[in-house]
């Protein structure tokens, strides 16, 4: 049971942290409190620092940063306020002096970074706990530690990908490693990596296998200041339309020599590791960039109800009740899944693709919805608050690296379809409740245990298990009974995906056909719904509005909408309840996830 | 038979005929590998012939079949189902798969994509006997398309329509010209809310364009940096307008589209080696 809301425990704590400085807050090494609330505290003491966003005096307010954006460079005072607050320890697991415990509250204590700017999360802090996901997931004690020591200095870490299918920009070309008498000769050109030139850390994942296969490729630990003169080539800076300010910028190694204990797990680990640190990475993006359509979402609300209006009319209701919903829905996926690492770290790999697939791409429709409620006022780019739209929809595409990056989650994904059909959908049990429950304890998030295929489908029994507890009220009026009925519908697509995916070819080159592709994006669309019925089923009542059917009705029916299941229209006052609870929101400065934040003090 | 009007045209590629199922569609890969865009232009009673012999119709229209069966005026009828497999062809084209293959499938707002594969944007438009698809796989893509001797009322139509900007610089015109100008206008703005997915909900005096129609403006004629789009309009089969806006997200995206090399081989061998 919660015993006070969130909101109220932030309140006092924004207030208590007013008075704070930076420097007196998170002395680096001091142990951190395990729980939500002492995420929240730490979120809401960062709200306090950054302050009011939308005053055009404050320096790290909304028009500082975009003003920042648009000459293309990093917010440097901004930057320095968050160095200030040894944010860096938020990457760093607890056992090495650091506050990274679960992920679901490093992306509770990250939001007020991203919720203002996207490209100076990733510029100036998370790529470092992207980075240092494969020394958390397989480092020696050694390793660990070092990494450790760096980060919790301020030092930053960032990551060399190798090149996956359909590469773009930041994940075209790669480097190889070739093993010599006293460790690894390095090779390759990159154009595109974010902090190239300012990191003290780079994580390669380099080709040490010439033969194709799961085993081609490892990862190594190089401290720049070690490469001989001449073998590493610093690039110049290259500018994307998106994340302007981030610091992107090539390198290239001409046999660099790297020694033997540079190598991070053992030779050929590089895929497998990959894939164990690309699902931590890819649930914590969901869970940052839902923070960051919060703040456009706040831009329309204000537009279309002039301020703190009370109401909104006409043709701007339906798109902010929706997209409202669909933020509430992208949460609940994002934190279903953080949370999942901690508590099912063997089989959270699968729901980690899936939520990676369909959280950007409801973003980003969320977002078009939104320009229409912005009208003419979007292209007000000197205004803080409709250069939000802008800025997201210029850097959702980095942050979530477009098609390349749905293609890596459907290649985790498309594998399993026809072994999840045979074996576990309608024969799983549901997963333990805590998974669904914002406040529940959890394990603190181990890398080592997180596991990259097999081990069913915990959200597909979730939905089941939802549907059947909701089928007392199909066919009722209201709420409630829409709710039910679109529960059946999407048990009813799983059934019809289980049928389509036994027929599937067991693996191979026709495996990778449009039928199987069209297979995945159906079946990501199932157990998002999941996510939100198990979301809604666990609330107490503490907050009537989650408790109530309405938000979940609604984020049910757009997303039924979206993988063509039939959708029975809304039953009357859905979109008002979301509508009112909307402004409600806006009105009282509160965030517009699960969380519902106080944000500005 | 293709005639560009302004600028935008040389990176977008000018829009070409397709004459049926059986068309030369290498030409929209050449055209893809080229710009990252395709643009291609038929009438539907090009199509007629396939549409009334092809025994794979309900599994070639997918979820559109209901949609077909309903309909039952047959010009409606089959001018809907020759653009469902305009856009399927092309589509697959650059796909390098087959059109039964694809599930066309629709956004809140009515804009169609192909279910799964996100590296390419569709947009399709059509008018009187003309269909025009046009594909991306830079960004977002729309095109729309009116019969070029359209009269729309200045007066009627002009403060819903225009920008006070674009008011005032067609004002001037004589009537066949503002009438020209005007139309140009009205396809350049569905073709740019297309791209956006929002068909016409996006209010069309809230967002205008310069004087040559290349670029973005606000409603007091600023123009609007917006670097990553590129607008063209052409006039084809001598008797339409056809605008085209299309986004360029910046990922600098594989020329790569196909199905069948999508997904990573690596990470799908390691999937598979531990799955039973």
């Amino acid at each position: 049971m919660r015993t006070r809301r969130p909101v109220d425990a932030t309140r006092e704590l924004t207030n208590a942290a007013m008075t704070t400085t930076a420097e007196t807050i998170h002395p680096p090494g001091t142990p951190s409190g395990r729980t939500a609330a002492d995420a929240f505290a730490r979120a809401a003491r960062l709200e306090a620092l950054l302050g009011d966003p939308y005053d055009p005096a404050n320096p790290h307010g909304l028009r500082a940063l975009f003003a920042a954006d648009a000459r293309r460079v990093p917010p440097a005072e901004t930057e320095s306020l968050l160095a200030g607050t040894g944010l860096g320890a938020e990457f760093v697991p607890a056992v090495h002096g650091g506050r990274l415990t679960r992920a679901d509250l490093l992306v509770r204590a990250l939001r007020p970074v991203f919720r203002r700017d996207v490209a100076l999360g990733f510029g100036y802090g998370i790529t470092s706990l992207f980075a240092a996901g494969a020394v958390w997931a397989a480092g020696d004690a050694r390793q660990r530690q070092d990494v450790a020591d760096l980060l919790l200095r301020g030092g930053r870490a960032t990551i060399l990908h190798h090149e996956l299918a359909h590469a773009n920009a930041i994940l075209r070309h790669e480097f190889s490693a070739r093993a010599t008498a006293r460790g690894y000769r390095l090779d390759g050109r990159k154009d595109v990596i974010i902090n190239a030139a300012r990191a003290d850390l780079q994580v390669v994942y380099a080709r040490t296998g010439t033969a194709r296969g799961p085993r081609s490729h490892s990862v190594f630990l190089l401290d720049p200041r070690c490469a001989p003169p001449g073998s590493v080539r610093h690039l110049p800076r290259v500018e994307l339309p998106g994340m302007r300010g981030a610091l992107f910028s090539g390198l290239e190694f001409t046999g660099a020599p790297v020694p033997a204990g540079a190598l991070v797990g053992g030779t050929g680990d590089g895929v497998g590791l990959a894939l164990r640190v690309f699902q931590v990475n890819r649930s914590v993006i969901c869970g940052l960039v839902t923070a960051a359509a919060g703040t456009v979402l706040d831009a329309a609300v204000r537009s279309a109800a002039g301020g703190r209006g009370a109401t909104v009319t006409g043709r701007r209701r339906a798109p902010l009740a929706g997209v409202f919903a669909d933020l509430l829905a992208a949460d609940a996926m994002s934190m279903v899944v953080l949370r999942a690492l901690s508590l099912l770290p063997d089989r959270a790999h699968l729901f980690a693709a899936a939520v990676k697939y369909v959280v950007p791409d409801l973003l980003r429709e969320g977002l078009q919805e939104l320009a229409t409620v912005l009208g003419a006022r979007g292209f007000d780019h000197a205004g803080p608050e409709h250069g939000a739209l802008d800025k997201l929809v210029r850097d959702l595409p980095v942050a979530g690296l477009g098609h390349a990056g749905s293609a890596s989650c459907q290649a985790v994904l498309v594998p399993q379809l026809r072994g999840l059909a045979e074996r576990s959908w309608f024969a799983e049990d549901e997963p333990p409740s805590g998974l669904f429950r914002a406040d529940g304890e959890l394990p603190d998030l181990d890398y080592r245990l997180l596991g990259i295929a097999g081990g069913g489908d915990f959200m597909a029994a979730s939905l089941v298990g939802s549907a059947a507890r909701l089928a007392g009220a199909r066919g009722a009026p209201g709420a409630r009974g829409a709710l039910a009925g679109l529960a059946e519908a999407f048990v009813t697509e799983l059934r019809a995906l289980r049928e389509q995916c036994r027929r599937l070819p067991a693996s191979g080159t026709a495996l990778a056909g449009p039928a199987a592709l069209v297979l995945a994006d159906r079946y990501t669309g199932v157990v998002a719904a999941a996510a939100v019925l198990g979301v809604w089923e666990s609330q107490d009542g503490t907050d009537p509005f989650l408790a109530g059917p309405a938000w979940a009705v609604l984020a049910l029916s757009r997303l039924a909408g979206r993988i063509g299941v039939p959708v029975p229209t809304l039953p009357a006052g859905v979109q008002e309840e979301v509508l009112g609870e909307l402004l409600r929101r806006q009105r009282a400065g509160l965030g517009y996830d699960l969380d519902a934040v106080a944000h500005t003090p | 038979m293709t005639t560009p009007v302004p600028t935008g045209a040389g990176r977008i590629g000018a829009p070409f005929h397709v004459s049926g199922p059986d068309a030369p569609w290498h030409r929209v890969r050449a055209a893809m590998d080229r710009h990252g865009t395709a643009v291609v232009h038929t009438t539907w009673g090009e199509w007629l012939a396939a549409v009334v012999a092809e025994p794979a119709l309900r599994p070639l229209l997918g979820r559109d079949w209901q949609r077909y069966r309903r309909t039952a005026d047959p010009t409606v009828r089959y001018r809907f189902v020759a653009s469902r497999l305009v856009t399927k062809y092309t589509a697959a084209a650059a796909l390098h798969t087959e059109p039964v293959e694809l599930d066309l499938a629709y956004r809140t707002g009515g804009r169609p994509y192909l279910r799964g594969l996100d590296q390419i944007d569709v947009s399709l438009t059509h008018t009187d006997d003309l269909i025009a698809v046009g594909i991306s796989r830079v960004g977002r893509i729309g095109v729309d398309a009116e019969p070029a001797g359209r009269r729309m009322s200045y007066e009627l139509l002009g403060r819903t329509v225009l920008t006070p900007a674009e008011r005032a610089a067609l004002e001037p015109l004589a009537d066949a010209e503002r009438a020209a100008a005007m139309l140009r206008l009205w396809t350049l703005k569905e073709a740019y809310t297309k791209a956006l997915g929002q068909g016409l909900r996006l209010g069309f005096d809230e967002f205008g364009f310069d004087a040559d129609g290349s670029g973005l403006a606000a409603p007091d004629g600023r123009p609007v940096r917006r670097d990553a789009w590129t607008f063209a309009t052409y006039r084809v089969l001598g008797r339409y307008v056809l605008s085209v806006a299309r986004h360029d997200a910046g990922l600098d995206s594989s020329p790569d589209t196909a199905a069948h090399t999508m997904l990573d081989e690596g990470f799908m061998d390691a999937v598979g080696e531990l799955l039973p």
